[in-house]
């Protein structure tokens, strides 16, 4: 065997040595990753400690949580009107009357699996006429962004298996961060009245089997914002096992946003 | 040649006249091959030695000399003169070389290796960071502290590696410091003892015998003193001093002693002392001038610091190229240049070892202090390695092959010739010591010898007690008090009524003594010397203790025998004595030695007595050792060739069954010159004949000979032979002494010095310093380096590996754009926390199999870091450890809600602080801080991840070829204090600071800590697998790619 040739075979065992190799590499993160799933269940995961506060949103979703409206200027808040309009379309009546239970309010809504394992489950309707000057049925300021009155809507987290309000009442309220915030902040009205959360809509089961869920909605409509200044506004959830004062997640139970009303 | 020996070695005792001749007869030539040793150097060097070779004081008168210096014989100089010229001339001591300022030495460490990397690393986070600020004024900090950090990483190695280096040059410092050297003077008319460095030119100085010359003196009275000038001029014979002006040379004229020599003794008529004259102090003197001259020769750099640097290439590459290779995929992958740049610093903080560098020079430093605790003290750190790739030693002679001493070796006696035991100790002389013969040698022995010990040793073992006497008288007394117990009583009972001391013209001592016999009243004459003369002189010769007439046979006997101990290379004497009848020499005889009123003929030959500085008992061992290590010794020496010959086949330098081109001739009784040069493998080589030699022909030599010795050579030649060898691409170990050495120890690839015979000039200029002047403590210094070549093969092994474990998770995160696996800080806290002490831990592995077996490493073949070693720890263990480890990652995320499926691409959002309602796997809305915890226990899986791969990794390490139960798993017990050590770090990191969200660690779930264990016994059985194909097949490819 010539050299060249040796050098042949030993490069081709060199390279059938890694394919082999990693093959057997690949079987194997294949294999623990597999065993590893095995672990994880289909409708609940394994572990939610970092989950026991719920976090609150608002919608429209903006680029550093601020709503400025330039009442004026139309593309301004065009685009919130339409993200609110697609983000709200699941909440049409004919829709959640179509799919969804009325339940008993001021209870949970639970739906044990009664021996049958994984059993699909039932969601409450959360109606958009609920949300009363907010649901932007019919509505010629486009939830109020045409006229500097906008329409802001706070939902919290989704959370498998958490019975928010311990049973107990709960419900959204905002302020003004600061004394001055508070002061330009004016008078504000909230749907459904009071920002109340109803516990029928808890607890959440999981996207798997709790498929048509709906998730309540708080809306907060600002009548007379102070215009041109920014106002810091917090809005956070009232409830008997939800603690708003996380130091650390500013989200936790609770959310801030900036509102500025330019009006000229 | 014979011949030649007899005539050589029949001078005996204070051959003063013939050391002269030889003295006159070469000395101008070493001092040329002196100069010619330094023509390249620069020019000005030349000229100060040139002004010095202008030195005319030994010409001048006292009286002219008195002028000169404005002093006074009588009363010295005044204490305000000395201080003036103190403060003019400075300090009388040599000034040390040039040391590197602390400050650059400690900058060095900052800048050097990896730092630069790192403190890439470090601006760019910082210019990330404005980056970041400048968009945006309320943007997090945490680029600006992850430079920081960066930043401290470097600056806290840097200190360690620095603080490291100083400690061990710490322990040279004091061990310089140990011996202050005092010194006795005349100034305002008073005899002061003050510190040496305090003396300036035109001081009066006495010296004893036995103390070192203060400094470069011109004598002015003197008797009988005698000066060991071999620091200076390599020579080992003693040298006489007086106060006459003998040579025009400075160096060959006998009223100069010089500066750092020994007076080695002075006749104790009339004074006891000699008294000199300062004429140079400090870097003006002699020596101080050719020490300065040596730290011209340049240091090169060790094989280790070759290989660390090679290591550091490889590795910085691999960074380097990997960070722009993926800064460039991130930017066409739409990435913001910003984020691009914090994948750069991610990439160079995973690709360096950060803790690499400061392990290796603790290994090191641990390794220097074993080597203390053998004798050998090393004085740069990387020298520790230099000694093991070492494949030639240059090894002197006198002193580091043999115990500097001399000692009875033989006897000739009743026509037989006896050994006498030369071990170091001499516990045991068997000969045969009842024959009546005996009784009359050991009588002569002991009466006819000047020597006496130094009072009050009492309780020294006799081999170590200190002798005022010359080397040969010494080597007699102490070989008559170990067998016949104590001397010095002896002679009292045999007094002493008349001696006359050896002389050259003479050759002979003599001594008449009063016997301890009450009924003998007969006086006793004794007498030593060349043997040949002691013969002519005697007409009897005493056989089993009865006198016979000296016939021919007899004389023959004589002849055979010294013929054979002068072949030994040893130095012969012939003792004779002569009972003086009573009735011509009655008790009250005047002996006056003058008229030699008493008979020196026809006295009866007793016997002969063979001397030798014998070699350490360790040596042949130790040489045999280098041998079967491959490392050539050459031994490199100022005596004569016999001796050198003798002394190099009785330690094995030229093993017992080669010859030199000289033996051939002579066994085949042909020609040296028809004898086949191929036929030999030794040679005995001599100053004379190298001096002739071209470089080529010294090559040739070195190559064609495998067992050299150098003989009767001057320390400049040292140089010469040192830069052949290195010519023969050899890593060069040259061991020395004297200040004339100090150029061939630098430039040597690792000079070793003399501790206890060493000038402080030749340590200064050697790596190493032997505290025992043991040859054999050069050998463990081989072994320590070759296992710490080794071991450190396994430390960077080990530390490389799970680079690739730290690099994975930045490409996959760019690429798949996962939320990231592991942080830069988490990076840190592995690299410069949990694989900390396990890596130092590998520097405590015993060696695999006999490191003294295999042959020196080839400096450019042999790499510390080489390709299979990079291949197997990025390519194989390191990928396993990434696998491994993101098992352990995509279980934390999937068990707390995100499977690995949702994972993939979710990147973006994941990082948006303004989306609090990211959906995982199960429709559950996480806030950002929610998945930032999520995140940083990713972090913690990773890293344990890692941590728990690690374990098996630093277990595999331990071994390159054998299985680790070969090796035996708890024959290291550090490995498992670092494997301890490991877990305990990550518990605390876990459990302790979880709750410091700054360092991204969160508690982990207690069984995600096992998660990564079956790819850690996946290590363990492939790397068994690996050492057992390597094993089974040697030579294969298996064998050739996989073992590194």
């Amino acid at each position: 065997m010539s050299q060249a040739e040796g050098g042949v075979v030993t490069s081709a065992f060199i390279l059938l040595f890694y394919l082999v190799f990693y093959g057997f590499l690949t079987a194997m993160f294949t294999l623990t990753m597999w065993v590893m799933l095995q672990t994880v269940s289909d409708h609940t995961p394994k572990y939610q400690d970092r989950l026991t506060t719920p976090g609150l949103m608002i919608r429209p979703k903006t680029e550093n949580l601020d709503v400025i409206v330039n009442v004026s200027d139309t593309e301004s808040w065009d685009q919130h009107v339409q993200k609110l309009n697609k983000f709200l379309e699941p909440y049409n009546d004919s829709i959640q009357a179509q799919k969804n239970d009325v339940c008993r309010p001021g209870r949970y809504y639970e739906q044990p699996d009664n021996g049958v394992l994984n059993y699909p489950k039932r969601a409450c309707q959360f109606n958009r006429t609920q949300l009363g000057d907010c649901s932007g049925i019919g509505d010629p300021t486009h939830y109020g962004y045409s006229t500097g009155q906008p329409c802001v809507f706070i939902k919290m987290n989704r959370v498998i298996n958490f019975y928010a309000g311990a049973n107990q009442s709960m419900n959204v309220t905002c302020v003004g961060k600061r004394d001055e915030d508070a002061e330009n902040l004016g008078h504000f009205v909230m749907f459904p009245a009071n920002g109340s959360i109803d516990l029928m809509y808890f607890p959440y089961y999981g996207k798997k089997f709790h498929v048509n869920y709906t998730q309540p909605l708080v809306a907060v409509k600002f009548l007379n914002v102070t215009p041109n200044v920014e106002v810091n506004v917090e809005c956070r959830i009232n409830a008997a096992n939800i603690a708003t004062d996380d130091e650390r997640d500013k989200f936790a139970g609770r959310v801030a946003f900036k509102l500025r009303i330019n009006k000229t | 040649m014979v011949k030649k020996t007899l005539e050589i070695y029949s001078v005996e005792l204070s051959g003063t006249k013939d050391i002269d001749q030889t003295d006159k007869g070469d000395g101008k030539e070493k001092y040329r091959g002196l100069k010619n040793c330094f023509e390249p150097k620069k020019n000005h060097q030349k000229e100060e030695l040139k002004k010095e070779l202008d030195l005319d004081d030994h010409k001048l008168s006292i009286k002219e000399l008195e002028k000169k210096y404005g002093t006074n014989i009588i009363t010295g100089l005044s204490s305000t003169q000395a201080a003036e010229l103190l403060a003019q001339n400075g300090p009388n001591a040599l000034t040390p070389p040039k040391e590197t300022p602390e400050i650059i030495k400690f900058l060095k460490q900052m800048v050097g290796g990896f730092s630069i990397l790192l403190w890439i690393g470090a601006i760019l986070c910082w210019i990330a960071y404005g980056i970041q600020y400048s968009m945006n004024k309320s943007s997090s900090l945490d680029n600006a502290y992850l430079g920081c950090v960066l930043a401290l990483v470097v600056i806290l190695t840097g200190i360690f590696a620095y603080y490291q280096e100083a400690k061990s040059t710490n322990i040279m410092a004091t061990f310089n410091k140990m011996i202050p050297q005092q010194a006795l003077v005349i100034r305002d008319s008073e005899k002061k003892t003050i510190p040496a460095e305090q003396l300036v030119v035109g001081d009066i100085v006495e010296i004893k015998g036995g103390d070192r010359i203060p400094a470069d003196i011109r004598l002015l009275s003197v008797q009988g003193c005698k000066v060991d000038n071999s620091s200076l001029t390599g020579e080992s014979e003693p040298q006489a001093r007086s106060s006459e002006f003998t040579h025009d040379n400075a160096l060959e004229t006998k009223n100069i002693g010089f500066y750092s020599t020994t007076c080695l003794e002075v006749s104790t008529s009339p004074v006891g002392t000699a008294t000199g004259m300062v004429i140079n102090t400090g870097d003006r003197t002699i020596i101080g001038q050719i020490a300065s001259l040596a730290s011209g020769v340049g240091n090169e750099k060790t094989p280790i610091a070759i290989e660390i640097e090679h290591f550091v290439h490889i590795v910085g590459g691999v960074a380097i190229s990997i960070g722009i290779l993926f800064f460039i995929i991130a930017v066409s992958l739409k990435y913001h240049v910003l984020d691009s740049i914090i994948f750069l610093i991610g990439i160079i903080v995973a690709n360096v070892p950060e803790g690499l560098l400061a392990t290796v020079t603790v290994t090191l430093s641990l390794t220097a202090k074993r080597m203390a605790k053998k004798n050998c003290l090393v004085k740069n750190l990387e020298a520790v390695e230099t000694l093991g790739s070492t494949s030639i030693i240059c090894s002197d002679k006198t002193g580091t092959l043999t115990q500097n001493r001399m000692t009875v070796a033989h006897l000739w006696f009743d026509n037989q010739i006896f050994i006498a035991d030369t071990s170091e100790d001499h516990s045991n002389q068997v000969f045969d010591q009842s024959s009546g013969t005996w009784a009359s040698l050991s009588k002569i022995i002991t009466l006819c010898n000047r020597a006496e010990f130094r009072p009050g040793q009492e309780s020294v073992p006799i081999m170590k007690r200190v002798v005022v006497g010359d080397a040969s008288e010494t080597a007699l007394l102490k070989f008559s008090e170990v067998i016949l117990g104590d001397v010095m009583e002896i002679r009292k009972r045999n007094h002493k009524v008349a001696e006359i001391p050896f002389n050259s013209t003479n050759k002979f001592q003599l001594s008449i003594h009063k016997t301890d016999d009450p009924n003998d009243k007969r006086f006793l004459l004794v007498m030593k010397g060349a043997p040949e003369r002691i013969l002519e002189k005697c007409s009897t010769i005493m056989v089993n203790g009865q006198e016979q007439p000296l016939d021919k046979s007899t004389a023959e006997a004589f002849h055979t025998a010294y013929m054979e101990l002068g072949g030994l290379g040893e130095r012969v004497l012939g003792f004779c004595h002569l009972y003086l009848p009573a009735d011509e020499f009655p008790e009250s005889y005047s002996f006056d030695v003058d008229t030699m009123n008493f008979p020196t003929s026809n006295l009866c030959f007793v016997g002969l007595l063979s001397m030798i500085d014998p070699p350490r008992s360790t040596v042949p061992d130790a040489v045999t050792k280098c041998r079967s290590a491959g490392i050539k010794v050459i031994m490199v020496t100022g005596d004569h060739p016999i001796t050198a010959k003798a002394i190099a086949k009785s330690v094995g330098i030229i093993s017992a069954n080669s010859e030199t081109v000289e033996d051939i001739a002579k066994r085949l009784h042909i020609a040296v010159e028809q004898v086949n040069k191929r036929d030999a493998k030794a040679a005995v080589v001599t100053g004379t004949e190298l001096k002739d030699m071209s470089p080529e022909q010294l090559d040739e030599l070195l190559t064609n000979y495998s067992e050299i010795v150098f003989a009767r050579t001057s320390p400049q030649q040292k140089l010469i032979i040192v830069e052949g060898c290195q010519r023969q691409n050899a890593v060069v170990a040259v061991t020395g002494d004297g200040v004339n050495d100090s150029p061939a120890l630098k430039k040597a690839d690792i000079g070793i010095a003399m501790g206890i015979a060493g000038s402080d000039a030749a340590k200064n200029a050697a790596d190493m310093v032997l505290l025992d002047d043991n040859f054999a403590s050069i050998v463990t210094g081989v072994e320590e380096g070759r296992l710490i070549f080794d071991n450190l093969k396994k430390t960077i092994a080990y530390t490389l590996t799970k680079n690739i474990a730290e690099l994975c998770p930045f490409l996959i995160y760019i690429i798949v754009g996962l939320p990231l696996p592991i942080g830069t800080i988490t990076i840190l806290f592995i690299d410069l926390g949990t694989d900390i002490i396990p890596s130092i831990a590998l520097a405590y592995e015993k060696a695999e199999s006999d490191i003294m077996n295999r042959k020196p490493r080839h400096k450019k073949k042999d790499r510390l870091v080489n390709q299979q070693l990079a291949i197997y720890s990025y390519l194989h263990i390191g990928l396993m450890q990434a696998v491994g480890a993101f098992v352990v990652y995509f279980t934390v995320y999937a068990q707390e809600g995100f499977k690995p499926s949702i994972l993939a691409d979710l990147r973006v959002e994941w990082e948006n602080g303004i989306v609090n309602d990211l959906e995982d796997s199960y429709g559950q809305q996480w806030t950002w801080y929610q998945r930032k915890y999520l995140e940083w226990t990713g972090y913690t899986a990773f890293f344990v991840g890692i941590m728990v791969q690690q374990i098996a990794d630093v277990l595999i390490r331990k071994t390159r070829r054998n299985s680790i139960f070969q090796q035996g798993l708890f024959r290291n017990k550090v490995i498992w204090l670092g494997i301890a050590s490991q877990i305990i770090i990550a518990l605390i990191l876990s459990y302790g600071l979880g709750s410091v969200t700054a360092l991204n660690f969160t508690m982990l779930r207690p069984q995600y800590w096992f998660v990564a264990v079956p790819y850690a016994i996946l290590i363990w059985v492939y790397d068994e697998v690996r050492k057992l194909f390597i094993r089974l097949y040697p030579g294969s490819w298996w064998d050739k790619n996989m073992y590194y």
